[in-house]
């Protein structure tokens, strides 16, 4: 099954680039048990950290920044992390 | 027989604080090559930091910002009470004016993007100490 992130990009091996840490950013979004969700989350976030260790095209850039926005939304919302934008 | 110019290197000591061992493990690697440099402990939130760095009395932090417990901003308020001399690095992917003004109230030194990471080791020199930091071409973005 093709996410959104992956249809956006139609060319095959921008597709291949991206799945390394879309894998675990997916799995991350669809985790329905509490108790792996912190698991999943961390495992995104490492695996886009990793990848921003090497110089990535913009639209990769732009999509692991939007991921990386969802992944602290989750933070935030399932995971009772401090929002540190809150004044 | 040669005579031997030992050379003392003052080891300053890292305190790692990220709420994901992965970005730890990486972090601690970069700098167990740097001679100059010696992580002493690891903290996976900002209390635990606080509570770490009154016994450790790091010369430097690497602070996460988004973190359980107790998060960058707020941990570095405390570390200022705590070990005000000690240095502290936001080390995060959030960017923006609005982030850096954050880290300014938060008494923080200074701000390396996660996408940047090697830049940790010539930033930390550089707030370290400044003239071997210019050196070595060292730049940090400053925060405060």
């Amino acid at each position: 099954m093709e996410s959104a992130l992956t249809k956006r990009n139609t060319k095959p091996s921008q597709k291949m680039k991206f799945l390394e840490w879309q894998r675990e950013f997916e799995a991350a979004l669809t985790e329905g048990d509490p108790q792996t969700l912190r698991q999943r989350v961390d495992a995104a976030e490492a695996a886009i950290f990793l990848r921003s260790q090497i110089s990535v095209g913009r639209v990769e850039r732009q999509a692991m920044d939007a991921a990386t926005q969802k992944l602290r939304a989750i933070q935030k919302n399932k995971l009772g992390y401090p929002d540190w934008n809150k004044r | 027989m040669p005579a031997v110019l030992a050379q003392t290197v003052r080891r300053r000591l890292v305190l790692l604080v990220d709420d994901n061992t992965a970005v730890r493990t990486l972090v601690r690697k970069l700098f167990a090559v740097e001679a100059d440099f010696e992580v002493v402990g690891e903290a996976e939130n900002g209390r635990e930091a606080v509570e770490k760095a009154v016994n450790l009395k790091p010369d430097l932090v690497i602070l996460d910002l988004a973190m359980p417990v107790m998060n960058g901003f707020e941990a570095a308020r405390e570390l200022r009470k705590v070990v005000p001399d000690t240095k502290i690095i936001l080390f995060t992917v959030e960017e923006g004016s609005e982030v850096e003004r954050m880290a300014r109230e938060a008494s923080i030194d200074a701000i390396v993007l996660k996408g940047q990471t090697p830049e940790l080791i010539s930033g930390a020199r550089s707030l370290l100490d400044p003239e071997e930091g210019e050196r070595n071409g060292g730049e940090l973005r400053n925060a405060s």
